[in-house]
């Protein structure tokens, strides 16, 4: 924590060699509650004149819910705004335009049916339109701040990152003493990305604030003038000089604030070595093959992914998120395919395999959607818990009840699910139990001998990620191979054997999970190694 | 087919026409906002119902345009609140509309006319277009109410508003994508809102037209599916003006020739000829006519 109250301090003196900054939008002690739920809180941030200031954390951390407040698309719980030396409390987005704060959403808010030229100005006026002159107007805008653009082109042919282009434009359009974006590389190719970061750079040196949320590292060092880095809703760190202190940023966005000495979820407990997997290679259960990924846009996803995974070993895949755990989590539950190479359960080739086949090659899923992919919150407990079982509990097509819920509640005593009975709706259950529940029935998979388990304690409480955990751990003690995919680096280290690193869909390191290992890891979800 | 005959099958096609082109108009520009009013049967009825009940009360069908407007607007508010402000699901309140109209109007028309029914409501008459109308064998067909010419009038103008004005754009997106559109500013509610309402005073002027443009009566349930046939050419003219338009035309073609057929000695089966639109529809709308390209979010509730 010292590096990083360090670099709080350095955020109060202006950046050396610097002038003295103007606040275009000042946040002081701003707060949002959803419900029971605490998305920020007590947020203190200035946004400068002529900076690209960085927004960074994991998802869940508070930087989209901040960027709506600013845009008006949320109403702040407390604290207060200033922006340009006048109180700013936008009620929506057209109110945050007219005082010059614009926003590129993550989601284009584009119209592919229309022109450019359309949607450039739509619900600017509502008269008729002089497209020509419009046009020309626009041209030249865009031209000041060195962005091409065909103003009668059909947005729907437009490849991505010119889409985003004519986002910015929108934007520029208002002349914005604030320019917003929200991740705005997550789909770019990389020469996109260069020329966004300097479209981003043009757009400071007018005299705007850029604002942008990102969890890449390389373009927080490649354009950041200043960085906050926010996790679970607050501020964790700032600095002045982002590309010299990358380390401090990296280990401030992926661990607990609070966990400089109490382990709320008795990790620690957990981590007490089991007996050590033997790694031979006989014992191999799931082996991936080259994996390579690319997803509908073309951008490689996954990067020639090689790892094999023993009986009895936990195998924690660690990175800053957006870095290909989803996509390979969805490729191993058979969601989608890889582009190249192959993967093995047993030595069953499962590459081309059907979610269902998957199922029935003894492969346990976890999904880091529960809600979409894990089950069916409108469906009772027992079906969720049987959903891929059905037919062991029906004759001709016909549930037996009496017996599904039978062998459904023995299944929520044995995993601990806490519901008022078996045909309570599944979304009415807490999360946790939701989660208990997945567990139950993935981890009596018949012939089970290979688990994903992607992000399975997001969202738990603390209780609950202590049960997930040990669910998992007892499944791989019974001799099951376990791919567990974290953001929490803490959580991999206590739980899993191994932990490699993914950086751009790409495996750049491997390491066993000692403690000492943590600021190698570090780097290497940093990219820095290269 | 003599050139006579050609020039009233030409002239039934139109005057057929013109009560579904006023629907279809408005039912165009509300779909292109994304709402589908399967209320434009309901719609129609009961613009035909109070332009008759105004025409025989005033005795003026100016003032029976008018009472048929207003006795729509309520109507379209109906569907528009619970659609769009209170996103009830779109087909099943309209379905439900048109069941509640046709129960109105069929018990005011009892209570109202009950004494005289199929009496003769003062309605508006044909007027030659001065020039046109001497045209030789084309002539009648130049021979119409004003409201004839309305109708192509109004759909000219929403056709030029939907691609020359920024409200025509701010339109088109909400039907594709609301959230875009609220974004970047634009009071969606209010437009959709805007946009049934349309839809409800085009549909009054279309049904006006049957009872006191076309026959100066109002029957019972006299749109018979009228309404639906207005989205089904909506349909038909892949949510494009001028192909709507055509689409109108064309079952209104097939309307007259129901009436055609029989002076020619050709035996058709009437039902079949009732038939056409909808299968030609079923045909657009499996994909067989062109491809179809609906507005995304059409009957997709929009809540900010």
């Amino acid at each position: 924590m010292a590096t990083l109250s360090a670099m709080k301090e350095a955020s109060v003196a202006p950046p050396p060699g610097r002038d003295q900054p103007v606040p275009r939008l000042t946040m002081s002690g701003v707060g949002k509650v959803f419900g029971a739920f605490t998305a920020l809180a007590n947020i203190d941030i200035a946004f400068h004149a002529g900076e690209v200031h960085c927004l960074l954390g994991e998802n869940g951390a508070g930087k989209s819910t901040l960027c709506n407040i600013i845009y008006g698309l949320h109403s702040p719980s407390s604290g207060a705004m200033v922006c340009d030396g006048v109180s700013y409390a936008p009620a929506n987005p057209k109110a945050a335009l007219a005082s010059g704060v614009a926003m590129v959403h993550q989601h284009f808010s584009l119209i592919p049916e229309l022109s450019v030229l359309d949607n450039l100005l739509m619900g600017q006026r509502f008269g008729r339109l002089d497209r020509r002159g419009e046009a020309a107007r626009i041209v030249t805008l865009a031209e000041t701040y060195g962005l091409s653009l065909d103003p009668h082109a059909l947005v729907a042919d437009l490849s991505v990152g010119q889409r985003q282009r004519v986002e910015i434009v929108k934007c520029l359009m208002h002349n914005p003493k604030i320019l917003i974006l929200d991740e705005p590389t997550a789909v770019l190719l990389p020469d996109e990305i260069t020329a966004l970061l300097e479209i981003c750079r043009r757009v400071a040196d007018s005299g705007s604030a850029v604002v942008m949320v990102t969890h890449k590292l390389a373009e927080i060092e490649a354009i950041a003038d200043r960085v906050t880095v926010l996790h679970r809703g607050i501020v964790a760190a700032r600095s002045d000089r982002p590309a010299a202190d990358m380390d401090g940023l990296v280990r401030a966005m992926i661990q607990r604030p609070d966990a400089t000495g109490d382990d709320p979820a008795g990790l620690a407990q957990l981590s007490t070595r089991r007996h050590r997997p033997s790694g031979k290679a006989a014992d191999e259960v799931a082996q991936l093959d080259g994996i390579s990924l690319r997803d509908e846009l073309g951008i490689a996803r996954l990067q020639d992914v090689t790892l094999s995974i023993a009986r009895g070993e936990i195998v924690g895949i660690a990175g800053v998120e957006g870095n290909g755990q989803t996509e390979l989590g969805n490729m191993l539950a058979g969601l989608l395919h890889a582009s190249d190479g192959r993967w093995f359960v047993e030595g069953q080739d499962l590459s081309k395999a059907s979610p269902r086949q998957i199922t029935e090659a003894g492969v346990g899923i976890v999904p880091e959607d529960r809600h979409r992919v894990g089950a069916v919150d409108r469906l009772s407990l027992a079906d969720n818990i049987f959903l891929n079982r059905m037919p062991q509990y029906s004759r001709f097509g016909i549930i037996d009840r009496r017996r599904q819920v039978a062998a459904a509640s023995t299944l929520a005593q044995q995993f601990d699910v806490r519901a008022a009975g078996m045909g309570v709706r599944f979304g009415s259950l807490s999360g946790g139990n939701q989660q208990k529940a997945v567990l139950a029935r993935e981890l009596t998979t018949p012939n089970l001998r290979f688990l994903l388990a992607a992000q399975p304690t997001r969202g738990l409480d603390v209780g609950a990620v202590k049960a997930v955990y040990s669910l998992i751990r007892d499944a791989a003690d019974t001799g099951v191979g376990v791919l567990l995919i974290s953001s929490e680096l803490d959580e991999l280290l206590a739980v899993a054997d191994r932990i490699v690193v993914l950086y751009r869909g790409q495996i750049v390191g491997e390491c066993t999970t000692d403690a000492s290992n943590r600021e190698q890891i570090g780097i290497w979800m940093s990219g820095k190694h290269t | 087919m003599s050139f006579e005959l050609l020039a009233v099958f030409l002239a039934s096609t139109i005057r057929l026409a013109i009560p579904l082109l006023f629907a279809a108009t408005g039912e165009l520009v509300s779909e292109r906002a994304g709402v589908v009013n399967m209320s434009v049967e309901g719609m129609m009825l009961a613009g035909a119902f109070g332009g008759a009940v105004g025409a025989a009360m005033t005795g003026s069908p100016w003032l029976g345009l008018v009472f048929a407007v207003l006795t729509v607007l309520p109507i379209a508010l109906l569907q528009s609140v619970l659609t769009n402000s209170l996103r009830a699901n779109q087909i099943v309140t309209g379905i439900g509309i048109n069941i509640l109209v046709l129960g109105m109007t069929t018990l005011g028309y009892r209570a109202l006319f009950g004494a005289r029914s199929r009496e003769v409501i003062p309605g508006f008459d044909a007027v030659p277009v001065p020039g046109l109308a001497q045209l030789p064998v084309l002539g009648p067909v130049f021979t119409q109410i004003w409201l004839v010419w309305l109708a192509f009038l109004v759909a000219a103008a929403v056709g030029w508003m939907l691609s020359r004005t920024g409200l025509g754009i701010v339109l088109r997106g909400i039907g594709d994508d609301p959230e875009a559109v609220a974004k970047s500013g634009a009071p969606v509610g209010a437009l959709r809102h805007g946009a049934v309402l349309f839809t409800g005073v085009m549909s009054a002027l279309g049904g006006a037209f049957l009872s006191i443009g076309d026959i100066h009566t109002f029957t019972e349930g006299m749109t018979n599916g009228a309404g639906y046939l207005a989205i089904v050419a909506v349909i038909f003219g892949n949510w494009s003006l001028w192909r709507t338009v055509l689409a109108c035309l064309l079952f209104g073609a097939a309307t007259a020739l129901q009436f055609q057929l029989p002076a020619l000695g050709i035996v058709v089966p009437n039902a079949l000829l009732i038939m056409l639109p909808y299968l030609l529809a079923f045909l657009a709308v499996a994909g067989l006519v062109g491809r179809q390209t609906a507005p995304r979010a059409l009957a997709q509730p929009f809540w900010k």
